[in-house]
């Protein structure tokens, strides 16, 4: 059994690996990584996955329904980290898998894969936790520079962790960008990593002052324009797990059940078959034992 | 058998307690699902916060007079503002709001605006100021009155509150919960304890919007079953306080983590000053502490 194979092997148990085991892990996936492109090119048959946030035990439920890496072609769309309680085992799991096969797994990067979010939304702690220093959560930032922005699965199925970009027309636009850094507040690469279908036509301006939303009629252009069949993306939570918008254009796949281990939701995955027929596998939250949820501060009983 | 033992049931949805006269109900359902999250959008006219616990409810009962007050999420919504943000209702937009758009506008910008439809304006921070309510299933309408400040009676006694008595019957539910797309948090935590003498609830919203403000909302109902006719004491307050002045507060500065919890947040807000009186960070009407009485009649 090769060293990678025993790492896979203990992560898959919820052990994580030495910070030197973890330092030369990611120095191997940059290596892999730098020679993707900003927008991967993936054959069909393959599963499209939604957010994770650090919730191992879901991960494994999620594979056992779609089957093990490397017998099933996995697309990941981002936020792997944060919120869960196991964003360490789960991010490093899926990159020992990336280095072991290169060509069977595909991580794009997600608005949490970003050293400023992670810093407030439970990653930084859980790395100094786990290794009492904050070299891991270096280390996994370094690598979060590198990930993919977007892929597309036979030339057809547009793939992305938040939405369009009004300063994306072309999906050859996006092979223009630097993504070698950390994500932006503003301009395309934010937009791609951040932005939200709505019910508007064309382009409108978030409420809260920053970021856009889009409408089906952005949709059906860029579709038009790429001649895509399908967008599909994350970052949103549904409660059945995807949730369809414009006619079908668009897709939102969210792979965490029990978000949050508490808002009762399904998850699923998203299999394309080799003509590209869409099957949503709908997916509940692992069964919880007293390691799925680590104890949190008891509740204040006697609040005031 | 003792008449006086509190009866309790529980499933995992419902929790019910009947105890001295007064019955007391906390519902703790999944998020809603996309059908009920329609219907809710329907009536209050916004985009919904992303975890909406559409059924879930605290609800208080006198057994002897029917009267019933309540706290649900679908109220508690319909508190956040829907449509433009005008004086006291405390609108802010994130952190980097100027840089974004600015780079967006700047002359040289090599991302240029494009061309923009109106979007629907609401407050998407949800804050609400929703204190309650009597649901129609209530027989009685209460007339609420100003808490006379000299009445003892009137004042949520702290002593009672703090003493270390059984609990008796103690539930929590969440009516939404939102991360403002990661710039933030905006929740809505009801809370409530019957205790030998007394029920308390407290009903939280608590927002953090990153680098920006915190802000706090708490309804609190106090009753004594020893009050005669019962009385009822609700207590309404809100505080808010740039960003900064709350993480100053932080035990150790490179933790961000007890931002994220409410009590920290509350607490952090109760001791700086200012934040309770006008003009506050955005001249939210929320602002101070207002308590009201009721008693129903026999």
């Amino acid at each position: 059994m090769s060293e990678l194979d025993r790492q896979i092997a203990q992560l898959k148990a919820c052990q994580p690996i030495s910070e030197a085991e973890v330092k030369s892990l990611c120095l191997k996936a940059r290596e892999i990584l730098v020679e993707e492109a900003n927008v991967q090119y993936i054959d069909s048959p393959v599963t499209i996955c939604g957010d994770i946030h650090g919730q191992f035990f879901d991960l494994l439920e999620l594979f056992k329904v779609g089957g093990w890496c490397p017998e099933t072609n996995y697309l990941f769309m981002g936020d792997f980290v944060d919120r869960g309680f196991y964003s360490v085992e789960t991010f490093l799991l899926l990159l020992a898998l990336k280095v072991r096969y290169p060509d069977r797994i595909t991580l794009i990067r997600g608005n949490h894969e970003s050293r400023q979010i992670t810093q407030v939304y439970g990653f930084y702690d859980e790395c100094t936790r786990k290794y009492g220093s904050a070299n891991v959560w270096r280390y996994c930032c370094e690598v979060f520079d590198y990930l993919a922005l977007a892929a597309i699965v036979d030339g057809s199925v547009f793939c992305v962790h938040g939405g369009l970009s009004p300063n994306v027309n072309l999906i050859d636009h996006i092979r223009t960008i630097d993504r070698k850094q950390e994500v932006p507040h503003d301009g395309p690469m934010c937009d791609l990593l951040w932005s939200d279908p709505e019910d508007i036509n064309g382009w409108g301006l978030s409420p809260r002052g920053a970021g856009f939303l889009f409408g089906g009629d952005a949709v059906r252009q860029f579709a038009r324009a790429n001649d895509v069949d399908l967008i599909a993306r994350a970052h949103q939570l549904a409660m059945e797990g995807f949730k369809h918008l414009f006619d079908r254009m668009i897709v939102t796949v969210w792979s965490a059940p029990n978000y949050c281990y508490r808002c009762g939701n399904v998850a699923s995955i998203l299999e394309l078959d080799d003509t590209l027929r869409q099957e949503y596998k709908v997916f509940g939250h692992a069964p919880s034992d007293v390691r799925s949820v680590p104890i949190k501060r008891p509740p204040a009983e006697y609040f005031l | 058998m003792d008449s006086d033992a509190p009866k309790i049931t529980k499933t995992d949805v419902e929790h019910t307690i009947e105890h001295a006269g007064w019955r007391v109900q906390t519902f703790t359902y999944p998020i809603s699902n996309a059908a009920q999250l329609d219907d809710i959008q329907a009536v209050v006219g916004f985009p919904l916060p992303e975890m909406t616990f559409g059924a879930n409810a605290l609800t208080l009962t006198h057994l002897a007079s029917g009267w019933t007050y309540t706290f649900d999420t679908l109220e508690a919504l319909k508190g956040v503002k829907n449509g433009e943000l005008g004086d006291g209702d405390g609108g802010v937009r994130v952190g980097y709001a100027d840089a974004w758009l600015k780079s967006r506008t700047d002359p040289n910008s090599n991302t240029p605006m494009p061309k923009t439809v109106e979007t629907k304006p609401y407050d998407w921070t949800y804050t609400t100021i929703y204190s309650g309510h009597e649901p129609d299933s209530s027989t009685l309408t209460l007339d609420w009155r100003p808490a006379d400040a000299n009445n003892p009676a009137h004042t949520i006694p702290m002593s009672e509150l703090t003493r270390r008595d059984p609990i008796l019957y103690y539930a929590h539910t969440t009516l939404y919960d939102d991360e403002l797309h990661d710039n933030g948090e905006s929740s809505v935590l009801a809370r409530v304890r019957v205790m030998p003498t007394f029920i308390f609830v407290l009903v939280r919203f608590c927002l953090r919007v990153d680098n920006v403000l915190f802000r706090v909302h708490d309804t609190r109902l106090y009753h004594s079953f020893a009050s005669s006719p019962p009385l009822i004491i609700k207590e309404t307050s809100g505080w808010e306080a740039p960003y900064n002045s709350v993480k100053r507060k932080l035990p150790d500065k490179r933790d961000l983590t007890p931002l994220t919890d409410t009590a920290f947040i509350a607490t952090s807000l109760a001791e700086i000053e200012g934040s309770q009186q006008q003009p506050g960070v955005t001249k939210w009407r929320g602002l101070g502490t207002q308590t009201q009485v009721a008693t129903i009649p026999s």
